[in-house]
This record gives C-alpha cells, sequence and structure tokens, in this order.
C-alpha cells in the first residue's frame, strides 16, 4: 500500500486504498477464504474507548512516565488499510496487558499527514504511536523525532523483518521505526479481452507492454489503464531496464533518471500510457470503477483490489468473477520485475507521554497474531515468516512473487520532499502528454538532485 | 500630520485628555488579540527567516543563525522567481478581470428594472455564499477530464470534440480554470460594494448628464468613477492583496490535476517550503520577501486611501 | 428616439442581467444535481442535466455511514467557532472602530495602515510559529483556540470595514440627543447602534465567511479526529473519495454551503443596505 506523501494526497493510491474500506474488506476476506474473522463494527470500540477516554483524561493528563503503569495512549492509524479485527484485537490485547490503561485509535488522513506528524509530535499534544509511510521514515528518523527502538529490536521481531522496512526505519545505525505491513502490486486483466485479442499472459516487461498496444488497437480498450500521475507502477519500468531514480555517489546524491537505461525505461513507460485512454493528467484512484464497465484489459493495482474488480452487492461489475486473471509484473529477463515495495513503518514519538505502554502496543502490533490478521486481509505481513497467512491461490502466490522483488526508492531524509513535490507526478504527466522524454527526465533530474542534496 | 488634517473641520474642537485616551483604551481588545496572534508569531516569522530552522530542528535540534543566508538562497533561486512572476501576472488578471466584471454588473444593477436586479442580487449572493474549498471542488468537477459537463456541452457544437480534454494538465489552462473560480467567487464583493456606492450618487445628476448627451462610457469615466474613488481605491488594495496571496483555491485544484512545479502561487510555494518540505526559516524568508512586495504593489493605494480619509 | 433606445438598452440589460445570474448560480445547482443523483449515474460521458433520478441516499451516505470520517461533530466544530469568531470579532472591531472614527488620537493612521499590512502576511508561513503558541496555551484541539486565531485574523478587515459604517452615522444626530438630556453612553446605544446594526450584520458576514472557510491551521491545530472542523471534513472525504463517489462529495459539499446560505438569506437584506452605507465613506 502507498502512501502519498503529504499535501494533496493524490499519490493516488492513498486514495484508492482508502475508498470502500468495508467492501474491499469483506471481498478480500472472501478471495482469500478466510471466512472465520469476526468482523466487529468499529464505530462500537471506538465508542467505547472514546467514552473512557474522556473519563481517564485528567489522570492520565497528570501521569508522567516515570510512574505511568496506567494512562491513556493515543495510536494513529492511516486510513482505512487496517482491518477493523486487527484494531478490535489492539485494544482488547492491550487494555487486558495493561490493566487500568486505555488505547485510542485515532484514524488519520494520509493527505496533509506530514504536515500534522510533524506539528503534533513536536509539542504537547503528541500521539504515542504512529504509523508512517515508509518512504518518509528517514525525514523523520534523521530529524530525531523517534524514540530510539535499538535495544528492543529483537523483541519486536528482530531478524525476522522485513529487511527493507528495517533499513528505512534505521538512520545513522539507530534503529527507530519497524515495519507495519507492506503492500504489493499485481497486475489484474480480463481473461475474455485477452482471448478476443488473441494475446497470452505476458511473461516479459516488453511482452506486457505489446500485450498493453495490441489490446488496445484491437478493443480499443485501455490496453493497461495507465493515469499519467502514476508514478508508483512507472518506477519498475526504470529499474528493469537498469535505471534509476538517484544514486548516492560519495554523499551526493545523483539522480538517474535522464541516464541511458532509465530513459529506455521511460520510453517504454510511454508506449504503455499511449495504451491507456486514461486522463493523461490524471491519478489511479478510480481504475476498477472503469474496468467493471468494460473500459480497461489490464491495470496494475494493490492486491487488495481484487476484491474491487468483481461483482458486487452494491456496485455492479460488467465483467463476471471467473473473468478476472491475475500476474505478478513480469521483469525484463521473465521473473517479476522489481516493484515499488509501498508500506508502513511504526514508530514511537519522542514526544509520547507514555512510551512504556506505546512500546507494548507496537509490540502487540508486530506479534504474529495481529500480524496473522494483516495477512488474512491480504496485506503482507512485517514479519517474513507469516508469508504464507497470506493464503493459497492464484492472488498470493502472485503477491509472494511480487513482494519478493520489491525494491525501494533513494533512502534520503529529503525523500519525502521529492514526493511532496510532485516533480515525479509532473514528469510522467509530461511523458503521458507527448513532451520529450529526455527533456522531462532531465528537468525532473535537475528538481531532485536540488531536494536530495538541498 | 496635524490635527486639523485627522479630523473633519465640524469635529475640529481640541479635545480633552481623557477623550483621547478613551479613543485609545477602546483598541485594547482587538489590539491585545492582534499582538498575541499575530504580532508574537510574526516576529518568530522574522527570527526564523535568519535561521537554519529545519525539520530537525522542530524536533529540538541547535538552531543556528545564519545571517541572509536564507534570503541570498530564495534571490538566487529561479524557481522563486519563475514562481514570483507567474503570482505577479496570475494576480494582475484576477484583479482586472475581477474589477471590470464587477464594476460591470454593480452599473448593471443600477440600470436594470427591479425585479432583474434582484435575480442578479440572488445569483451575486449565492456566489459569494459558496465556502472556498467546496468551490474549487465543484468547479473542478464541472471541468472533470472525463465526466465534466464542460466537456459535454462544449461538444455538442457541431463540430467540436472536447470529449477526455484535461483542462488542468496544461499550465495556461490551468490557471485560466483558476482565475475563472476566483473572478467568480470575487465578483460579488466587487459589484455589490460598487453598487452600494452607485445608489448613492443622486438621481439628478445622472440624469443631468444623459441630457448633456454623455455617452456611458463618458459618464463613468466624468461622474460616477471620480465620485466613487475611495470605494475603487480601497477595492482595489484588498484584491491586490487577496489575489496575491491566494492559496486555497489553487492548492486543492493542484490536487485535482495539473502540473503541480508549474502552477505554484506564492502562497503554495510557501506552504510548500515551510509544512512540505520541513524547511521553515527558508519559508519564513519567503513569507518576509512576500509581505514585502504585497506593501510595494499596494503602497500606492494605501496612500491614496490614507489621503481619501483626510478629505 | 431616445426612450427607444433607452428601452432597448434596458431589454438588452435584462437579457445580460439574467445572464449574470445564471452564470452566477449554475455552479450551485451543477452540485445539487449531482449531489441528488445516484452515484452510478454521475459517471456518464454524457451527463444527466436534471435529477432526473432524484434521491437522497448520497446525503444518508454522506452523513450516517459510520465508515467515513463523522459529519455531526465536525458540524458542531464548526458552528461553534464559526458563531464565537462572529461574536468576538465584531464586539472588539466595534470598539476599535468607534475609536477610529469618533476620536482623534496620534498613531490612529498607523493603526489603519497596520490593520492593512496584516492583511499581506501569508498565514502558511506562520503554522508552526501559531502551533506552538496555542500549544503553550494549552489550546490545541480546542474550540478556543481556533476561535482565537480566527478572530484575530477576521479583525483588521472587520475592523476597516465597521469603521465605515461608523462614519456614516452622522455625529451631530448623537450631540442632538445629547442636548436632549442623554448621556453620552445612552445617545450612543438609543441612537447609533440601532443605525449601526446593518453595518453589523453585513461586517460579520466576512467574519462568518472566513472562519467558515479556513482549513489549514484547523487541519494542522485540531488533529484529533473529533476536534475536526468541517472543512477539513468536507477535504478529507474528497481525499478519500476522490473520483470514486462524486455524488457524495458533492451532497457533502452542499452541506458545507448550507449553513453559509442560510445565513445569508437571513441577514441578506440588512446585508446590502449594510454595504450602501458603509459605501458613503468608504
Amino acid at each position: 500500500m502507498m502512501k502519498p506523501v503529504s499535501l494533496l494526497g493524490q499519490g493516488a493510491l492513498a486514495t484508492l486504498m482508502r475508498k470502500e474500506q468495508k467492501m474491499r474488506k469483506s471481498a478480500v476476506v472472501a478471495m482469500f477464504g478466510v471466512a472465520a474473522l469476526t468482523l466487529v463494527g468499529c464505530t462500537t470500540a471506538e465508542d467505547t474507548t472514546s467514552g473512557s477516554t474522556t473519563d481517564n483524561d485528567t489522570s492520565s493528563d497528570s501521569a508522567t512516565s516515570e510512574d505511568a503503569v496506567t494512562g491513556d495512549i493515543r495510536v494513529w492509524i492511516n486510513g482505512g488499510d487496517t482491518p477493523d479485527s486487527a484494531r478490535e484485537y489492539l485494544i482488547e490485547t492491550f487494555e487486558a496487558e495493561n490493566p487500568g490503561s486505555t488505547l485510542t485509535i485515532e484514524q488519520q488522513d494520509w493527505g496533509g499527514l506530514v504536515e500534522k506528524l510533524t506539528t503534533s509530535m513536536s509539542g504537547s499534544d503528541s500521539p504515542d504511536l504512529v504509523e508512517i509511510g515508509n518512504t518518509w521514515a528517514p525525514g523523520f528518523t534523521s530529524a530525531e523525532a523517534f524514540m530510539d527502538l535499538s535495544p528492543y529490536f529483537d523483541e519486536l521481531g528482530g531478524d525476522d523483518l522485513l529487511p527493507g522496512f528495517v533499513e528505512v526505519g534505521t538512520f545513522d545505525g539507530t534503529f527507530y521505526a519497524p515495519p507495519y505491513y507492506a503492500g504489493s502490486r499485481l497486475v489484474f486483466y480480463s481473461k475474455s479481452d485477452f482471448a478476443e485479442a488473441g494475446v497470452e499472459v505476458p511473461t516479459t516487461l516488453t511482452e506486457y507492454v505489446e500485450v498493453a498496444e495490441t489490446l488496445n488497437s484491437e478493443l480499443g480498450t485501455s490496453g493497461v489503464y495507465f493515469p499519467g500521475k502514476d508514478w508508483y507502477n512507472a518506477l519498475p519500468y526504470i529499474w528493469e531496464n537498469g535505471g534509476e531514480v538517484a544514486v548516492n555517489d560519495g554523499g551526493t546524491w545523483d539522480a538517474q533518471l535522464s541516464s541511458a537505461s532509465s530513459i529506455a525505461g521511460l520510453e517504454l513507460v510511454k508506449r504503455a500510457m499511449d495504451s491507456s485512454n486514461a486522463a493523461k493528467d490524471g491519478d489511479e484512484a478510480e481504475s476498477w470503477v472503469a474496468y467493471c464497465e468494460g473500459g480497461h484489459s489490464m491495470l496494475s493495482a494493490p492486491s487488495w483490489a481484487a476484491g474491487l474488480l468483481v461483482p458486487r452487492e452494491d456496485a455492479p461489475c460488467e465483467r463476471s468473477a471467473d473473468d478476472l486473471g491475475v500476474f505478478a509484473l513480469p521483469g525484463a529477463d521473465g521473473g517479476a520485475a522489481q516493484i515499488f515495495a509501498g508500506g508502513s513503518n511504526l514508530a514511537i514519538p519522542q514526544a509520547s507521554q507514555n512510551p512504556e505502554l506505546a512500546l507494548s502496543a507496537m509490540k502487540i502490533m508486530l506479534s504474529p497474531e495481529y500480524q496473522t490478521i494483516m495477512g488474512n486481509n491480504g496485506l503482507v505481513p512485517a514479519l517474513t515468516s507469516l508469508g504464507d497467512t497470506l493464503g493459497e491461490g492464484e492472488i498470493p502466490e502472485a503477491v509472494s512473487a511480487a513482494a519478493a522483488n520489491s525494491k525501494l526508492t533513494p533512502a534520503s531524509p529529503n525523500w519525502a520532499d521529492v514526493e511532496a513535490s510532485g516533480v515525479l507526478q509532473d514528469m510522467f504527466v509530461k511523458i503521458a502528454s507527448g513532451e520529450d522524454i529526455a527533456d522531462a527526465a532531465a528537468t525532473a533530474d535537475a528538481a531532485i538532485e536540488d531536494i536530495l542534496n538541498g | 500630520m496635524s490635527l486639523k488634517q485627522i479630523v473633519p473641520s465640524r469635529k475640529a474642537k481640541p479635545q480633552s485628555r481623557s477623550r483621547k485616551n478613551l479613543g485609545w483604551l477602546l483598541l485594547v481588545p482587538a489590539s491585545a488579540v492582534l499582538a498575541l496572534v499575530i504580532g508574537w508569531p510574526l516576529i518568530n516569522l522574522i527570527i526564523l527567516s535568519f535561521q537554519e530552522f529545519g525539520r530537525a530542528q522542530v524536533f529540538g535540534a541547535d538552531i543556528e543563525f545564519i545571517g541572509f543566508e536564507n534570503y541570498s538562497n530564495i534571490l538566487t533561486d529561479d524557481g522563486f522567481w519563475q514562481v514570483l512572476n507567474r503570482s505577479l501576472v496570475f494576480a494582475a488578471v484576477v484583479v482586472v478581470s475581477t474589477m471590470v466584471v464587477g464594476t460591470l454588473v454593480a452599473l448593471l444593477m443600477n440600470f436594470v428594472p427591479k425585479r432583474i436586479k434582484v435575480l442578479v442580487q440572488i445569483g451575486l449572493l449565492v456566489a459569494w455564499a459558496m465556502p472556498q474549498l467546496t468551490a474549487v471542488i465543484v468547479w473542478g468537477w464541472m471541468f472533470n477530464t472525463e465526466y465534466g459537463v464542460f466537456n459535454y456541452l462544449l461538444s455538442q457544437i457541431p463540430g467540436v470534440d472536447f470529449y477526455g480534454h484535461s483542462w488542468l494538465s496544461n499550465p495556461i489552462s490551468f490557471f485560466g480554470v483558476a482565475a475563472l473560480i476566483i473572478t467568480w467567487q470575487s465578483v460579488p464583493f466587487v459589484a455589490l460594494t460598487i453598487y452600494a456606492g452607485l445608489t448613492q450618487i443622486p438621481k439628478e445628476m445622472i440624469e443631468a448628464a444623459w441630457l448633456d448627451g454623455a455617452s456611458g462610457w463618458q459618464r463613468f469615466k466624468d461622474l460616477t468613477f471620480p465620485l466613487l474613488r475611495p470605494i475603487f481605491t480601497i477595492v482595489i488594495i484588498l484584491q491586490i492583496i487577496w489575489d496575491l496571496r491566494v492559496f486555497t483555491q489553487i492548492y486543492a485544484l493542484q490536487g485535482l490535476g495539473g502540473l503541480r512545479e508549474e502552477t505554484n502561487t506564492l502562497g503554495v510555494y510557501i506552504y510548500l517550503t515551510s509544512l512540505g518540505s520541513g524547511e521553515f526559516g527558508l519559508g519564513g524568508a519567503i513569507a518576509v520577501v512576500m509581505v514585502v512586495l504585497m506593501s510595494a504593489v499596494s503602497a500606492f493605494y494605501i496612500k491614496r486611501t490614507l489621503e481619501d480619509m483626510d478629505n | 428616439m431616445i426612450s427607444k433606445n433607452r428601452n432597448l438598452k434596458i431589454f438588452a440589460g435584462s437579457v445580460a442581467g439574467i445572464i449574470v445570474f445564471l452564470v452566477s448560480i449554475f455552479p450551485v445547482y451543477w452540485m445539487l444535481n449531482t449531489a441528488f443523483t445516484p452515484n452510478g449515474l454521475t459517471r456518464r460521458s454524457e451527463p444527466l442535466l436534471f435529477p432526473s433520478n432524484f434521491t437522497w441516499e448520497n446525503f444518508q451516505t454522506v452523513l450516517f455511514d459510520s465508515d467515513q470520517t463523522p459529519f455531526w461533530p465536525a458540524l458542531i466544530n464548526s458552528l461553534a467557532i464559526t458563531m464565537l469568531t462572529v461574536l468576538f470579532a465584531l464586539a472588539f472591531a466595534f470598539l476599535s472602530s468607534v475609536a477610529l472614527a469618533r476620536f482623534a488620537f496620534f498613531g490612529r493612521k498607523t493603526f489603519i495602515v497596520v490593520l492593512l499590512f496584516i492583511q499581506m502576511i501569508p498565514g502558511e508561513a506562520m503554522i508552526v510559529s501559531l502551533y506552538r503558541q496555542l500549544d503553550t496555551w494549552q489550546l490545541l484541539n480546542s474550540i478556543g483556540g481556533l476561535t482565537l486565531v480566527y478572530v484575530a485574523t477576521v479583525l483588521p478587515f472587520t475592523i476597516w470595514m465597521l469603521r465605515g459604517f461608523v462614519l456614516g452615522v452622522p455625529e451631530e444626530l448623537e450631540h442632538a440627543a445629547m442636548i436632549d438630556g442623554c448621556t453620552r453612553v445612552q445617545a450612543f446605544r438609543k441612537i447609533t447602534f440601532p443605525l449601526l446594526a446593518p453595518g453589523l450584520v453585513a461586517t460579520g458576514v466576512f467574519g462568518f465567511i472566513q472562519a467558515w472557510n479556513e482549513f489549514l491551521l484547523a487541519l494542522v491545530v485540531n488533529s484529533r479526529p473529533e476536534a475536526m472542523t468541517l472543512p477539513v471534513w468536507l477535504r478529507t472525504y474528497q481525499q478519500v473519495n476522490n473520483e470514486t463517489d462524486w455524488a457524495a462529495i458533492m451532497a457533502g459539499s452542499t452541506l458545507m454551503t448550507l449553513p453559509v446560505l442560510i445565513f445569508f438569506v437571513i441577514v441578506q437584506s440588512k446585508m446590502t443596505s449594510g454595504l450602501v452605507a458603509g459605501a458613503v465613506k468608504g
């Protein structure tokens, strides 16, 4: 799952993700064949806690961290990705393990969250435990906004934690932010469209683009749905062609988008975008609606989107469930492509009034039980040993294949600013609109170097 | 300035000391709030603009004074000048269009039968009442690439095909939409204020001008405008300030589409620099530059207003 | 000849007036049209120009769907903050405007220039300073905190505008009343104040709109979900549902516009007459 950094929250996927969580959940649960989950309405759970919060307000405010065996902690969970059952489990387990204490989940929206985190975590009203987008973790760890968790590394999962996320949550050798969950992207397609256009599931990235072009010219649909702002989905093209966004060259960041390899990737992106009927400056938020209307033959989306691409109780879909096929985006060499690893990390703000309790809550969230709930709901668990909780079948296998080969954006404290500036989105919109690729890449390179080295 | 200048002659009698003090006393509540909520943060902002103050400093790192470095960084940054030029041009366009349309609508209201006038007033009030954010969302929906009503309506014209046209991806077109939204929202204030002024001009003067055979433009130029000059002046000042500062509309519109890098205006740029990127010192410096700039742009009109006050 | 010409002009003017009316209300109409159309029918290349499949379901979604951020607390917060802002801003501005219009003292002009100057400061740059200030005063996530900031934000313009209205009431009337035996305060209360009422209303409208609209500071300062204001709610709602549920977004927009419209309808007649009075002296 992806976080649009910050501001506009127009990083697309977030929008997609946040949408229709309930529907998605039930759909995904069904997809993964996990029927035993009891979904408890989160409003009830929150009502109970917020009630007790008010009662305990005075006591918790006066309690300092030293004598705070009890207290009320506030946990910021972002968007609707965390399933209700996990929230319920967290509250119940926490309050059982810490009698007299309460835990309140305050759901935050991804849009404007960097701003809120910056101000709130520096004030007296800081939340005690926060979920942050993995790509902007360095922006906060480098500013020493979080509590040092190095001593608890093993207790929190140790080497079982997703390695890429541990890396991004570590700054200068200090471990601040363990992973929470990871997302994975898959390519969904319509089997009947493939049959009609006479194409097969592609095995390399180039073939994939060719299939998209064929679908577009034969059927008039979006070969692959690919709006201009969808940079998350565009990164694999660069990586698979041997390109990079930026590399660290002895302490200075060198943006690589206009390197020959990256340009080759961008040219492929351009071809894929040309096969799409999506808005050249649109984001990918609405992809499944048009898919259901028969407008797209393929689309690349988070794994849980599967539940939205079939007929649902209150949302008609012209495509049947049997028609939906799925595969991991193929790489240049035939294996799975390196995809962008979206996801979240957890952290305890320095300003937390109850760090011990927050740590206790964090341990619960990284416990096998909790992470199993995440896995059962289609999210890649933070603990690598729980990979099989995703279930069996076409989709989980594709998820595992994709997740195994995921890659992160440059690990710079300033990377969040690159996302916030919208420079990548701007570049891809230009490319989609037919501007010169080399020019667009050169402009973006200059802007990225400026921010990363600034 | 002499007392004579400040106070109109009919009131120009010596004032007792207690009365002067009462004047000050009445200003206390407002001044206190302004000093606390604007004054103090403003001082902070100015100090900040001379500091290296990033996200790390927000979380307690040592703060370092760096003199004019933030300022020199800004003034040597091409990006800043582009944003500045863009903001100035955009504000100029919006101020002119708002004033022209607003004045025309005001003259229109003064001229049409009562029933039509009431209709126009209702329309203006409705447009005025719509919250900024709502307005951008609604206009954005009307200009939506795939499902927008404008693309549909334009495509009904024979030979025109606007289906799938993206209004926000081209920066010029983006600002066209933004200017339209802001003008639409600002015209009511301008039109109603000027109209209110127009109703104060004695009918006889207008009639006399009619009989003299003065054309519409001459009547406006020689009669209406001079009489209403104070109103025009203050309305222009306010429009300049508001349009140069524009934030919400651009920020929200960028969320709906468009190239962000090429559509940032000063307000959005400051926001992105300070809260977005965590460069608070730099953002502070840009803000200070912006205030200086606005004072310069509106100095002429402010002087005018102060002169008008004396008469 | 002249009168025929004039009739023609009036006709042309009326047509122009009707066009102004239509252009002004079309976005509002379109908002309502979409808000009352089932979501499934809003995303068509051939939009429905009239709400022919009239439905309340979008409003139900917005108001009662438990998966979304709740609307009611945000409405209550916004109403409370806006009302208090208008109240305090008017009270403080009234005192100041009387001082500026009725009293001559050193620094009067400076004060007026400062009022204009304050409006030039970009608030986006001061958010962190303000946040810390409110934190020190323990006013985060409260009604009082935002109210305080909004009062300060609207005060400069409110004072400026109200000053015009006070100038519009001839002081001679007060003098006359004082000759009739009223004290100065009585004279003010009985003569000037009633004459000023439209001005207060017109000025209040500005405070109302500004406080009702502000969202950036509200987003950061009132970060707890239960302290959210309406613009933040709408923004969140729009971001979560962008391009997927335009009907519900339009319903949400309608709900946010409605209180302002109601307020405008109530004060409408007063407001225009207030503007007239204020314009006399600029």
